[in-house]
């Protein structure tokens, strides 16, 4: 019972908090906004007593890329009046809904969907360590690929705006 | 463990979910009270303090020892009139406060006070406390955008690069601890403390301990309300009861870092010498210790300019984080290798040569005078 | 940086923490970084200029109190000796002493308050000001007993000062002398080699020599540019060439070579003092001059070293009760024009400590 009505009340809090981050012409808000869904996705997943990637969906999200948008937000202008409506709206909103159709079946036919499945591991950390970095079946290499990659971005960056 | 048997009873009579209600909203009561109440402890101590290290009295009026100081600063700041400026983006300043706020008082859930004293010994206690932290921020930039002044403008944008750059180290810091204990909940961190880990991994303490500060605004990283440059950065627009809240939030982070460097590098509740006493009292005596030390250092050093700040968690204490965690790893990696099951002592005192090495050596790579821009 | 966003203007003042009173700077940033900077002064105007005018030249000695009231004596000093030449009133020995101790007490003051508040702009959070603040009050006890006053002190009178110092002066003068220069190694030790105060002054906020000189910078902001310009000694007055004393210089001009200028003239205050107590001659102190003196009709430019530089007054008589003209020439205000250089290219933070360094005091830049 408990579980369910908390389950609603982040669903909704979710989708209506990415409704207004769609909808809000003020851009500082909508930012706001999109940190409030990130958060209500977080509880969500802690239902699913995914607590691990809760913790890491509000650190990365919020804490990191939240603020990143926030900042780049700041450094705008013309905040409240936000994007004029662009000509290319409709073929946006078209494509927009063609993605999601796309995603949501995909999602609905390739998962199982199994019910009654035994509960999931109580600390989820040490599983999913494993799972990633076992050396036969993990993704060590992916995981260091990803990883070769964003430092070089990070440099990348660094070349960019390095002064002289 | 009484909320446990109070949940235990009550499930007795009301069904399962209303008991959860009840028993949850009684342990959030029991951790305001508690919150508040060492804040006002910490907020007389601090000013007293202080104004024994800046040879005066401090608060000396209000009762004995000015120990109603805090209850007479309250009742002032609840009377204030509540100014809203004009051009500010009114819900955004109305929420800030609320969300500055509350972060911290989500951290005191999982600090281990003692085995029985915990709100919830979560399975990632120490991974919830760094991402509920990063929220705290969230705050300060509605502040500081919400207000439309210049001043918080420029210290929400404080808030960006020190939250960018501060927030690495401070995880980095923590994952030598975590290596060691091989578990995210502050419980077990606490629990494998027989040695406290400040004594096995100064360079950990040490980044901990500064980017904590830094996290949460004490000087010398109090750039976001430096009172000479911004006046009062990012809440110079709050006042009556929403600046209260600021101000509250601002020592209970500052509480919960102190609380977390307990839990974390001294050794929680544990005392040398058996325990005699009961070890939240000493947990408490301990975080109230690493908040005087914050003191301490708050009113002796200067603060850092902005370029400086971010340059110290990017190019001291992010490499010094690094070479904690590849110093740790490795002498885990050996122990193992060896078949000792506990960590040699040899180690220790190889890490604070490395540490005390270290600290000598990596600020000589810093130079004085630099930081002008051709215009 | 190669990307360049908008930048933003912020009005630092008239109501500001360190504006040291009702100061503005109106600042360009970008970001964080100052393009350009434009002083806006005139808050504190009180017209005292023009007011001295419609004064008897006794009546004019309480208004130089208000110009920079944190150093009152000096003030009244350099008005006097400016009177003083312009109607040849002669100066009994024990009042030019008298006059020299005072002085360099307040220069100590003046300098204890330059450096704490320097300290609380670099966020020191009050520590080195409460510090500095327990040795101004001893200063300030010593000015209450010869005068009664501990701001405004209307010491000095034509021809001399107000009355003779009470027995227990000399003794607690002595005393302070005695503990200064313990307190001065204090100061050193917690403040000079502070890291987080080198990385902040060192290199900051430089005042090259030429440009010094240019901009007639004078007292610590010149001295610390690295010229040896000190009125004590260039031009000297009062007592001043029978004490011995050196003349602190600095090396580069930043902020740190200001703050160092002015602990080291600290020390060589104290070292003023101990010889002008130790020779303090005996006699009167003050002159006889009629209330109403009528300078002969002519000019007098009376300028001392003031612990923020040159002082000058310059004063044109008619012959009449009153000065014709009387004009100040204020280190305050002269100093400040050296600002905008000093701060350009640097950062917010770095503005608030430049200035600071320069110490200024409202009263006395908008008189």
């Amino acid at each position: 019972m408990g579980t369910v009505i908390t389950f609603w009340a982040l669903a909704v809090a979710s989708v209506v908090a990415a409704l207004a981050v769609v909808f809000l012409r003020d851009v500082f808000r909508a930012a706001l906004f999109l940190l409030a869904s990130f958060i209500a996705v977080a509880g969500i997943f802690l239902l699913l007593s995914a607590d691990f990637l809760a913790a890491i969906q509000v650190l990365i999200y919020v804490g990191a890329i939240g603020v990143l948008i926030v900042f780049a937000i700041m450094l705008t202008r013309e905040v409240k009046r936000g994007n004029p409506w662009g000509r290319m709206r409709f073929l946006a909103a078209i494509a927009g809904a063609l993605l999601l159709v796309t995603i949501v079946l995909a999602v609905v036919n390739t998962a199982g969907w199994p019910g009654g499945t035994p509960p999931p591991p109580q600390a989820t950390t040490e599983p999913l360590a494993m799972r990633l970095f076992d050396l036969e079946t993990g993704f060590v290499l992916p995981f260091e690929i990803a990883s070769v990659l964003l430092l070089a971005a990070v440099i990348g960056a660094i070349v960019l705006v390095r002064e002289r | 463990m009484i909320l446990k048997r109070l949940l235990d009873w009550l499930a007795g009579y009301w069904p399962e979910w209303a008991a959860y209600v009840v028993v949850g909203l009684v342990g959030i009561m029991v951790l305001i009270a508690f919150f508040l109440t060492m804040i006002m402890v910490v907020i007389w101590l601090e000013r007293k303090l202080i104004g024994r290290f800046q040879v005066r009295w401090g608060p000396n009026r209000a009762g004995p020892w000015g120990i109603l100081q805090p209850i007479a600063d309250a009742i002032k700041v609840l009377t204030k009139e509540d100014i809203v400026p004009d051009r500010a983006d009114k819900w955004v300043h109305l929420l800030a406060p609320v969300v500055a706020f509350v972060p911290p008082l989500l951290i005191f859930a999982v600090i281990p006070f003692q085995p029985d004293a915990i709100l919830a010994d979560l399975n990632i206690g120490i991974l919830y406390v760094v991402a509920v932290g990063s929220i705290a921020v969230v705050g300060a930039f509605m502040a500081g955008w919400g207000s439309s002044n210049k001043y918080s403008l420029i210290s929400a944008m404080r808030v960006a690069a020190q939250m960018v750059s501060y927030e690495v180290p401070l995880v980095l810091s923590i994952i030598g601890v975590i290596l060691v204990v091989g578990s995210l909940s502050m419980m077990d961190i606490v629990n494998r403390q027989s040695l406290p880990f400040f004594l096995m991994q100064p360079l950990g303490f040490l980044v901990f301990f500064l980017a904590a500060a830094a996290e949460v605004n004490r000087s010398p990283f109090d750039l976001l309300e430096a009172e000479s440059e911004i006046i009062a950065g990012y809440h110079v627009e709050y006042s009556g009861m929403k600046f209260a809240l600021f101000y509250l939030g601002e020592y209970g982070h500052a509480l919960a870092a102190s609380a977390l460097v307990t839990a974390l590098f001294l050794g929680g509740g544990k005392f040398p010498w058996g325990a005699l006493p009961p070890s939240f009292i000493w947990f408490l005596a301990k975080m109230v210790l690493v908040f005087c030390v914050l003191f301490w250092i708050r009113s002796t050093l200067p603060r850092l300019r902005v370029d400086q700040f971010t340059g110290f968690a990017w190019k001291f204490l992010f490499p010094m984080s690094l070479i904690n965690i590849f110093l740790v790893g490795t002498e885990l990696w050996w122990a193992k290798e060896m078949g000792w099951s506990l960590f040699p002592w040899p180690f220790l005192f190889l890490n604070w040569a490395i540490a005390g090495m270290l600290v000598l050596v990596w600020p000589k790579l810093f130079q004085l005078g630099v930081g002008r821009v051709e215009v | 940086m190669a990307l360049r966003t908008e930048s933003i203007l912020v009005n630092m003042g008239p109501h500001h923490p360190s504006t040291h009173g009702v100061f503005r700077m109106r600042f360009i940033f970008d970001g964080e970084v100052i393009v350009d900077m434009e002083p806006v002064f005139g808050y504190l105007h009180r017209g005292i200029e023009k007011l001295a005018e419609g004064r008897t030249y006794a009546q004019n000695i309480p208004f130089t109190d208000r110009l920079d009231y944190l150093s009152s004596m000096t003030n009244n000093l350099a008005y006097v000796l400016a009177v003083e030449k312009l109607a040849g009133i002669p100066v009994p020995e024990r009042a030019e002493y008298l006059r020299v101790i005072m002085s360099e007490l307040m220069r100590i003051c003046n300098h204890l308050l330059a450096v704490g508040f320097l300290l609380n702009e670099l966020g020191a959070f009050f520590t080195p000001l409460m510090y500095m603040f327990r040795e101004r009050e001893k200063v300030l006890d010593l000015f209450e007993m010869v005068c009664g006053q501990r701001l405004t002190y209307n010491y000095m009178r034509l021809g001399g000062v107000s009355h003779d110092i009470p027995p227990e002066f000399l003794p607690a003068a002595k005393k302070f002398v005695r503990e200064m220069p313990g307190r001065i190694d204090e100061y050193e030790r917690l403040l000079s080699e502070n890291e987080i105060l080198l990385f902040r002054t060192k290199g900051v906020g430089i005042l090259p020599r030429e440009q010094a000189i240019n901009a007639s910078a004078s007292g610590p902001v010149l001295r610390a540019s690295g010229v040896r310009w000190d009125i004590r000694r260039a031009d000297p007055y009062s007592i001043y060439d029978r004490l011995d004393f050196d003349i602190p210089t600095g090396e580069v001009g930043d902020t740190y070579d200001r703050y160092m200028v002015r602990i080291k003239e600290m020390r060589q205050s104290t070292r003023i003092l101990e010889q002008a107590l130790e020779q303090l001659p005996g006699g009167s102190v003050c002159t006889r001059v009629p209330q109403l003196v009528r300078p002969p009709a002519g000019e007098a430019y009376g300028h001392i070293e003031a612990p923020k530089g040159e002082l000058g007054f310059y004063l044109v008589s008619d012959g009449s009760v009153a000065p014709y003209r009387f004009k100040i020439r204020s280190p305050s205000f002269i100093n400040l024009t050296a600002l905008r250089d000093m701060v350009r290219g640097w950062k917010l933070a770095d503005a608030v400590v430049i200035f600071g360094s320069i110490d200024i005091v409202l009263g006395e830049v908008d008189r």
